[in-house]
């Protein structure tokens, strides 16, 4: 105690809390950097991430004898050739078919119908040593990701599913799925069955969705996909598994959709590479294109996709079949659930990750920055208002304009769900972003846009904070985007007011991430990204239109209205003697 | 009464009916959440006690219903939702009332009376605890009447109305030794009435509850032994989950003892301040209890207000601020990382519920420090003299 009372003292002395009042701004912008920098710079250093391992004991990949061989080789390739002649079929036909093929088998179909979105065949394979309350998916949509026709996925999902009904092993029902596509098809099949459909098989551990398209025989190497919606991640051991038993049978891994190219690169730059591109998935998932693993989140699902690329190679499709051989039998081993904390995790590469304590600090600088950033604010204006005598007046100003602005937000989230205008939406964005630039009469004080800034920021920093466990890359993202924001000046001088307007429209919702898709996803050109996002929200459940319009947009709006021309030209930093005595008196 | 006094009031009333008629699934939602609802404040167990009691079963035998047979009574009486509805808003409203009559007994602050009932009605942590239904606002609203009384000398009301806070909900038991500091004469009588009051209570419980005694067990019994283990915001569920059998009926007494410990020292170093003690007191309950909601934490901070003169001394006011932020954003959003998604496990919950706790103990601190350096300095402020606590 002695101590810490001498250090107080010392620190006092030394006048420490104005010094570090009057760094604030430097310290925000510091803490952003920091943020950014530990990410992209910091996290694939050498020694900063680990190898990944099984953590649960029973998984046990790869133990056993894979079958799914040459024996197969021939059922696999006469479905096939007989889905291809259903290329060109309605659905009902394809499903008619399909479901016939399953019922020979002894698997219990049943098609679930929906008009809006397609109708999904599924079957139940129940578990001859199971109690029947556990379950694991094998999905294959009749059109993959890309809208080709999944010729050897569904063929695949027909041939394990005929193959694994000869076996006794199994413990847990085994469903296969065929919806008609890997989006919003399957997410509705999933909130069926999680509903209203009569045939079930218990609760769903994990889903491994199949996507081989084309009828080569032949390919190059596997794609992995598993980030969730809405910032889930399956758990880490059942992409660990994937991985693991892939490697196992000597194909090479890609994760997310890295180029073949890049795929062996796991130097310094490789691994920064492969875990910003991670990051963007996530934070995109549901917006960009869905290979179907999406569907299953929200439900304690694990689901990842397996995914053929190339058309020639040295790997067969019955070798790819192998991997969902042992990925479903390897589930089947789990006596309990997936380990508890290891749904947080950042892969750099197939074999090496982060774990949530080393990733976290990235977004929670963002977080801190904006803290920094209001306080700064606040306490600037508070300096320019305790003196005068309406201070609360001002303080009430500043909670109106901020609740108008949540209302605002509300108006715009609501009204462009129903109506997807993306151009007009950007357009009054733009338009609202000449605000420091409008030639008004009733100029804002200058004390007041302070206020604003801070409520504004403290909004932001909470919005973040809320995020961080929930969707780690989003709040990245939005903190990234958002940062410039802190540059935002309060200020008389014309050019600096041009400078305003165009930090705001950097910093502005749709703007700014309608260039970041552009810049980064070739998939999302020019204005695509907010209609996607709406639909998202629409068909999938994604929150990331609701948060970037009723999170971000608030906070970006009441920052708009704190950058109306002002009238006080009093330069903020340099009263350091009140700033003095207000921080003494607050000691 | 003045004008402004009066539309507070009018504003609690309305504030609270309006919002439970305008979205009445708000009410099963809060409910539904941890933070609002727990085992013996929930208003679905009410509702089944209700419909018990009006199908003549027994209302204890269940062991769903852990409310008092009283209050079981007294809701069965309403036929509608929409009169239950304004119930619970009156009794709000009276705890914003009382909070205004009891601003009027200290002059000497700065504040304008209305204030403290103000700032009341638009917490939204005590808003949403009333449209919640949730029945920690009628031991609220006893303790309330029962502090309000004391300070105006009315000794039998405040006897009364701690008897009934303690009949609804046990440990503002403890709080009749501060309430017995702060009136200044009748002590004894005090002291019998409340045990008078509390008595005929339970035998009229008794009688209520066809002559069973099995009611002591599941309202009191339940609270005291902590059987039924549910998450919430207190410091209790996650320590009995982890603990080996054997060391549980111990460490029962030990969190009880816990609970009751702190009374009698605040009362006796601050019985010159008799008023603060006693709301440190209810902090100390509220921090220590089984099964807090957020609804306690929103009542007390209503009594900050009247702490006015010693804002100055008051040093963790940005953190406790802060933290309450937080443990309002972050705590729906982990439980529902653990319970819904499964990808959060119960410590993420847990570690919330602790800041929460931290967030009531800065106050706590902070107050307990406000007040000796006030009395340090003799009642004069003396803000540029600084002490270091040891």
């Amino acid at each position: 105690m002695a101590l810490i009372e001498r250090l107080q003292r010392r620190a006092s002395n030394w006048g420490l809390l104005p010094r570090l009042l009057q760094l604030l701004p430097r310290l925000a912008i510091l803490s952003g950097i920091i943020g950014l920098g530990w990410l992209a710079i910091y996290l694939p250093l050498e020694g900063e991430f680990r190898h990944t391992y099984i953590s649960e004991n029973a998984l046990m990949p790869s133990q056993a004898y894979s079958y799914f061989r040459e024996t197969e080789w021939n059922l696999l390739r006469g479905y096939r050739t007989q889905i291809k002649q259903l290329a060109d079929e309605s659905s009902d036909q394809r499903n008619a078919v399909l479901g016939s093929w399953l019922e020979e088998v002894g698997v219990k179909t049943a098609i679930y119908r929906d008009p809006v979105n397609g109708d999904s065949l599924y079957g139940v394979w129940h578990a001859p040593r199971g109690d029947g309350t556990e379950a694991m998916v094998l999905a294959a949509p009749w059109y993959n990701g890309d809208g080709d026709f999944n010729v050897g996925g569904t063929a695949l999902a027909t041939a394990l599913t005929k193959f694994f009904s000869r076996w006794p092993l199994w413990s847990k029902n085994i469903i296969v799925v065929f919806s008609e596509d890997t989006r919003a098809s399957l997410r509705s099949w999933c909130h069926a069955y999680h509903n209203n459909l009569d045939l079930t098989g218990g609760s769903i551990e994990s889903a491994i969705v199949l996507d081989y398209p084309g009828s080569n025989d032949y390919f190059k190497y596997m794609e992995i996909y598993y980030a969730g919606l809405n910032g889930e991640l399956p758990n880490l051991d059942l992409v660990n598994v994937a991985v693991h038993v892939t490697e196992h049978e000597g194909m090479r891994v890609s994760l997310n959709g890295i180029p073949e190219s890049e795929v062996d690169e796991e130097d310094y730059y490789g691994r920064m590479r492969k875990m910003l591109l991670g990051v963007r998935k996530m934070a995109l998932a549901g917006v960009q294109t869905c290979y179907g693993n999406e569907a299953f989140s929200g439900y304690r699902i694990q689901s990842v996709v397996l995914r053929a690329r190339g058309t020639d190679g040295p790997f067969d499709i019955t070798t790819f079949g192998r991997v969902p051989e042992a990925v479903i039998r390897s589930v089947n081993n789990l006596l309990e659930k997936f380990h508890q904390s290891f749904f947080f995790y950042l892969l750099l590469a197939p074999r090496y990750f982060v774990s949530i304590a080393s990733y976290l600090p990235a977004a929670i600088a963002f977080s801190a920055a904006f803290i920094l950033a209001g306080l700064d604010n606040y306490l600037k204006s508070s300096m320019k208002t305790s003196a005068g005598p309406n201070a609360s007046s001002y303080t009430l100003a500043t909670i109106f304009v901020f609740v108008a602005s949540l209302v605002a937000s509300f108006g715009v989230f609501q009204i462009f769900v129903q109506w997807v205008k993306p151009a007009i939406l950007v357009l009054s964005s733009v338009m609202a972003s000449l605000a420091p630039i409008y030639p008004l009469k009733n100029r804002v004080s200058s004390a007041h846009a302070q206020q604003l800034k801070a409520i504004a920021f403290f909004y932001l920093s909470v919005v973040l904070t809320s995020l961080l466990v929930v969707n780690f890359a989003l709040a990245f993202g939005i903190g990234l985007l958002a940062f410039p924001m802190i540059f935002l000046k309060t200020t008389t001088n014309p050019r600096l007011a041009i400078k305003n307007s165009i930090l705001l429209t950097a910093t502005n919702p749709f703007i700014c991430s309608c260039l970041f898709a552009n810049v980064f996803e070739s998939q999302l050109p020019n204005l695509e990204l907010i209609p996607r996002l709406v639909s998202a929200w629409k068909e999938l459940g994604c929150w990331t239109w609701v948060l970037i319009s009723i999170g971000w947009l608030p906070s970006w709006l009441t920052m708009a209205i704190s950058s109306l021309p002002t009238t006080d030209t009093v330069s903020t930093t340099q009263k350091p003697t009140t700033l003095d005595t207000d921080v003494k008196k607050l000691q | 009464m003045n004008l402004r006094e009066l539309q507070v009031v009018v504003a609690c009333v309305a504030s609270r009916f309006g919002t439970s008629t305008v979205f009445p699934f708000l009410q099963q939602q809060l409910d539904k959440s941890v933070e609002f609802s727990t085992p013996v404040t929930s208003y679905r167990s009410l509702q089944e006690g209700v419909f018990l009691l009006r199908n003549e079963f027994p209302l204890y035998s269940g062991g769903v219903v852990h409310h008092a047979p009283l209050l079981v009574a007294l809701i069965s009486v309403f036929n509608s939702e929409t009169m239950v509805s304004l119930l619970y808003a009156c009794a709000d409203a009276l705890v914003a009332y009382q909070l205004i009559a009891m601003a009027k007994y200290f002059r000497s602050s700065s504040l304008p009376s209305w204030v403290p009932g103000a700032l009341y009605v638009i917490n939204p942590l005590v808003l949403l605890s009333s449209v919640s239904k949730s029945s920690i606002v009628f031991s609220n609203l006893a303790i309330s009447t029962a502090l309000l009384t004391a300070l105006q000398g009315n000794w039998v009301c405040s006897a009364v109305s701690i008897a009934v806070a303690s009949y609804l909900s046990l440990y503002p038991l403890t709080l009749i030794v501060p309430l017995l500091a702060l009136l200044r004469n009748h002590k004894l009588k005090t002291l019998s009435t409340a045990a008078v009051t509390l008595a005929a209570l339970l035998l009229s419980s008794y009688k209520q509850n066809d002559e069973s005694w099995n009611y002591l067990f599941s309202t009191y019994g339940v609270i005291m032994t902590f059987s039924k283990i549910i998450p919430n915001l207190g410091l209790w569920w996650y320590f009995f989950v982890e603990l080996f059998e054997m060391f549980i009926p111990f460490f029962k007494a030990v969190f009880n003892l816990f609970a009751v410990s702190c009374i009698i020292p605040f009362s006796l170093r601050f019985h010159k301040q008799p008023f603060y003690a006693f709301l440190l007191c209810l902090f100390w309950i509220t921090l220590t209890k089984p099964y807090p909601t957020l609804g306690d934490g929103g009542f007390l901070l209503s009594f900050i207000p009247f702490f006015k003169p010693l804002y100055g001394y008051f040093r963790y006011s940005v953190i406790s601020t802060l933290l309450f932020i937080h443990v309002s954003v972050l705590s729906p959003i982990f439980y529902h990382l653990w319970v819904d998604l499964g990808s959060g496990n119960s410590n993420f919950f847990y570690a919330i519920s602790l800041v929460y706790a931290l967030g009531l103990a800065t106050v706590l601190v902070d107050l307990v420090w406000a007040m000796l350096r006030i009395e340090y300095d003799k009642g004069k402020p003396n803000l540029h003299l600084k002490l270091t606590p040891i």
